[in-house]
């Protein structure tokens, strides 16, 4: 392969790996340090991987390992320390789907790790089963209890579970939202 | 602290998984997580990096990845 066409295929890569590296880590600022790790790993073992198998399955496995070998500790003392996680990066025109977002990523960064990163790989990266598997190197009961797992402690914090009316996602988070309470969900 | 709220008191019937409603809501909003997170423009510093990583390497003469003896 050549090295120009591995780049370009790392470029069209970051976007997604640095999505998924903010929702394993819950910070920004220590996101692009993990993928710019994860980027300079994948670029010196190129010949390692194997072409026709995922890129991103590959990337998400090497920042996955960079973050729990070295990152773990450091980033649950300064998680969120930078506050850009839960208002978002990007520029976000709609302010009502905006709150939204923050509710949603102030319950996602209450789960552990191990259930964030399957929720992101499975629900939103679009990895199968089996990739997220060998990512994280159990077996796929495992994740789909993970995922289960973390789907409903989510269903708790956003307050959806009990909630079984013909209502919007967005009406729903914000109908579970306690007049005045900063963090009604947080009784751990 | 809201103990009158039955909203704040969610219980997850049998432990036998989500209703379809939450799960869908859930995974819309997981999905505009990521993708709030993916529209998010890339810092100049990855491409950069790459630039000259790619640079270094096609500047290398060519023997020089040979290097396993």
């Amino acid at each position: 392969m050549s090295p120009g066409s591995f780049k370009d295929d790392l470029v069209a890569e970051i976007p997604g790996l640095r999505a998924f590296a903010v929702s394993l880590c819950g910070s920004v600022t220590t996101a692009d340090d993990l993928v710019q790790e994860a980027l300079l790993r994948a670029w010196s073992n190129s010949d390692k991987f194997q072409p026709g198998t995922s890129l991103r399955a590959w990337l998400f496995t090497i920042l996955r390992n960079i973050y729990y070998s070295q990152y773990r500790k450091r980033s649950r003392e300064v998680q969120d320390s930078d506050g850009v996680y839960s208002r978002g990066i990007a520029v976000e025109g709609d302010q009502e789907s905006h709150l939204d977002l923050v509710d949603f990523r102030t319950a996602l960064a209450k789960l552990p790790a191990e259930q964030r990163e399957v929720l992101t790989m499975v629900g939103a990266s679009g990895l199968s089963y089996e990739e997220a598997a060998a990512i994280c190197g159990v077996e796929i009961g495992t994740i789909k209890s993970r995922l289960s797992r973390a789907r409903t402690r989510l269903s708790e914090l956003l307050g959806l579970t009990e909630r079984r009316d013909n209502r919007s996602n967005r009406e729903l988070v914000a109908a579970s939202r306690p007049r005045g309470a900063d963090d009604p969900t947080d009784r751990e | 602290m809201a103990k009158d709220s039955a909203a704040a008191r969610p219980r997850v019937g049998g432990g036998r998984g989500l209703d379809a409603r939450s799960q869908e809501a859930i995974g819309r909003s997981l999905k505009a997580h990521y993708e709030d997170l993916v529209r998010a423009p890339v810092p100049d510093k990855f491409l950069e990096m790459l630039d000259r990583l790619e640079a270094a390497e096609q500047s290398k003469p060519q023997g020089a990845a040979d290097e396993s003896g």
